[in-house]
């Protein structure tokens, strides 16, 4: 299988695809504001005419490059081009303010490459695995496996438990409208035609992520980088043996990254704050973080990327999406008709494994286009929103009406614009709204076949090891999230 | 994004307040127009019906939202802003539904083009050759979707 799949791999057009998506993500991923999300969002109807592998190997690349992308304008500009690069920017930008802004680029990039290395490594390892497990699961263990993510996401998502909470809820009444999953009755269509196939995935996450950044611009109307003035970048090197004396450092980041990653609804700021104080703790000079210290860079670039890979594994093993932009890989999977879950590798195994291998191999023109581009990249980071959000409102119109050629999906991407507008401005997570959009059509699926198995009887959510085991989690997680509220509380 | 307690409480709401009360209307008009909505032809089955699970979470969000709205009658709120900043919002949103009016009459171009324009004059662009940027950009996406990925665009 993995020389098959690498076979496939060996098309110039999956190397055309890895390239575009890099460099896309890099420059997008510099410009602050502009995420990995909304990039992949607007670039999936793009895809539409490719092959699956290099449509997906172009996603995951803007993925990629994003990531890194981010940490150029955190350490030119102390603006961290995406959140996950908020922790970069303490060390990497007091290095550029010493005149060592190159070495703190090149610092991230050898570490991001690491990080996603090492994730994809456990990616392969783990996904086929889990998935393969997950072949035993019947509908009473899907749906207590759906509810325990959602509760993950609730719980350990970040900010308001309670906000987190309504969000998953607006999620999974969202995706009630439609025809019902087991009887196929119409619920809230308004006896409308377009409304029974409910809210397409596509054009939500296009409003979600690319128009309401276009409304929040125009209600804030600010630069999103002031007149700073960028160090300038001298000529510099990393010497592998420099990499080598973090090499601890560097492994645990990327542990914390891939497996803080797998975890739904964490995202990469997280697991790139923990590196980072771990890394500070671990150090015999702790006071040099801070004041720019290549550790200090080095760690949580390497959690932020080692992210990608973990995020993967739920999301094509078992189809539950850890964060936002793996809910819109998610969405790009489906699109090429690979859909994840239990039987992604059973019925698409060469095509993901080939997927698997591209993204690991992915990371030699990763190095190669990082250091050719982070020079091109500081000017990327002056771009203003006047410039580039016209031309982001077109691709969302473009992309919302190509999905099913439907004006329909226009308006609904409008309305998912102004609802996220409205979210984001209000401060509540976004991300949480569209996991539940995603699991929780599904969730009831699988809840109600349960009970029609059972005659009704309530059971059959204990009738099994694997269904006990998911409400010992279940359980668990709840007591965790108890206790770690109750000594935040006391201090 | 400012916090600065300019907002909160009923006497002055903000945005938090304003979509937890907008929240909390529609789990309410949801839950009235449940029956009308669903309708449900019972065959015998035990179990939920398509009802059920609507109804939960209906009712599930409503609780939470007004207790997020109970805790927000104290709490700071996020300002609405004023006139103007809301007024570009609602003009950047009326053009995104004047290219969805123009697009079945004019064609893809024209609608997309035109608020591509309207979102560059609402951002503070003022010069004429960076507005024709749009033109370019809805000009190069029309005839790639046409041509390269053969969507029928309007």
């Amino acid at each position: 299988m993995l020389v098959d799949a690498f076979l496939e791999v060996l098309n110039l057009w999956v190397l055309v695809a890895a390239i575009t998506g890099i460099v896309s993500g890099i420059i997008i991923g510099a410009i602050p504001g502009l995420g990995p999300t909304m990039a992949i969002a607007l670039l999936i109807p793009v895809t539409f005419s490719m092959e699956p592998i290099p449509a997906i190997i172009l996603l995951l690349g803007v993925y990629q490059g994003a990531i890194f992308g981010g940490s150029i304008s955190a350490v030119l500009l102390n603006v961290p081009g995406t959140p996950s690069s908020a922790a970069t920017a303490i060390d990497g930008f007091a290095m550029a303010r010493r005149g060592e802004g190159g070495r703190a680029l090149r610092f991230a990039l050898y570490a991001s490459v690491i990080g996603n290395i090492f994730s994809c490594l456990v990616l392969m390892a783990l996904a086929e695995p889990l998935a393969r497990f997950a072949l035993d699961f019947g509908p009473a263990e899907m749906a207590m496996l759906m509810l325990f993510a959602l509760l993950v996401i609730v719980l350990f998502g970040g900010g308001s438990k309670l906000d987190a909470l309504i969000m998953v809820l607006v999620g999974a009444c969202a995706g009630i409208v439609g025809l019902d999953p087991i009887s196929g009755t119409p619920r809230f269509t308004f006896g409308s035609f377009a409304f029974e196939n409910g809210f397409q995935l596509i054009p939500v996450l296009i409003g979600l992520f690319a128009m309401s950044e276009v409304l929040l611009q125009a209600f804030d109307r600010e630069p999103l980088v002031g007149d700073v003035e960028v160090p300038p970048l001298k000529s510099s090197v990393v010497r592998f043996a420099e990499l080598w004396r973090m090499r601890v450092t560097l492994l645990l980041s990327s542990v914390i990254g891939t497996f803080v990653g797998i975890l739904p609804g964490i995202g990469s700021t997280v697991p790139a704050f923990m590196s980072y104080n771990l890394a500070r703790s671990r150090s015999a000079d702790a006071d040099r973080f801070g004041k720019g210290a290549p550790e200090g860079v080095v760690a949580p670039e390497a959690a932020n990327n080692a992210v990608t890979g973990g995020a993967l594994v739920p999301t094509l093993a078992l189809g539950i999406p850890g964060d936002a932009v793996t809910a819109v890989i998610l969405g790009a999977f489906m699109l090429h008709g690979l859909a994840p879950g239990p039987f992604l590798f059973r019925d698409h195994g060469l095509e993901v494994y080939a997927i698997f291998e591209a993204l690991l191999l992915s990371s030699i023109p990763t190095v190669i286009l990082g250091l050719l581009f982070f020079r091109v990249a500081i000017h990327v980071t002056r771009i203003q929103p006047r410039h580039l959000l016209p031309a982001i409102t077109i691709l969302a119109i473009f992309g919302a009406f190509s999905v099913n050629n439907s004006l329909f999906d226009v308006c609904v991407m409008l309305g998912a614009g102004v609802l996220g507008f409205l979210f984001r401005r209000a401060n509540f997570p976004v991300p949480p709204l569209l996991i539940g959009l995603i699991l929780g059509a599904p969730f009831e699926q699988s809840l109600r076949q349960a009970l029609l198995t059972s005659g009704g009887g309530y059971g059959i959510f204990v009738g099994s090891p694997i269904t006990v085991g998911l409400l010992a989690l279940i359980g668990l997680s709840l007591a965790i999230s108890l206790a770690l509220s109750l000594r935040k509380a006391r201090t | 994004m400012s916090f600065n307690g300019q907002g909160g409480g009923f006497a002055r709401p903000g945005f938090r307040t304003l979509i937890a009360g907008l929240l909390l209307a529609a789990a309410a008009w949801g839950l009235c127009s449940l029956d009308r909505q669903i309708e449900v032809f019972g065959f015998g089955a035990s179990g939920p019906d398509a009802r059920s699970f609507p109804r939960v979470a209906l009712w599930l969000l409503a609780a939470v939202v007004a207790l997020r709205l109970v805790l927000s009658l104290r709490a700071e709120d996020y300002p609405l802003g004023t006139p103007a900043r809301l007024g570009r919002v609602v003009a950047v949103a009326a053009s995104g539904a004047a290219a969805l009016w123009a697009m079945p009459q004019f064609g893809f171009f024209a609608g997309a083009a035109g608020a591509g324009i309207i979102v560059a004059l609402v951002l503070g662009e003022r010069r004429p050759l960076l507005l024709g940027l749009p033109l370019i950009v809805a000009a190069v996406v029309a005839y790639c979707g046409r041509h390269g990925l053969s969507i029928p665009l309007p």
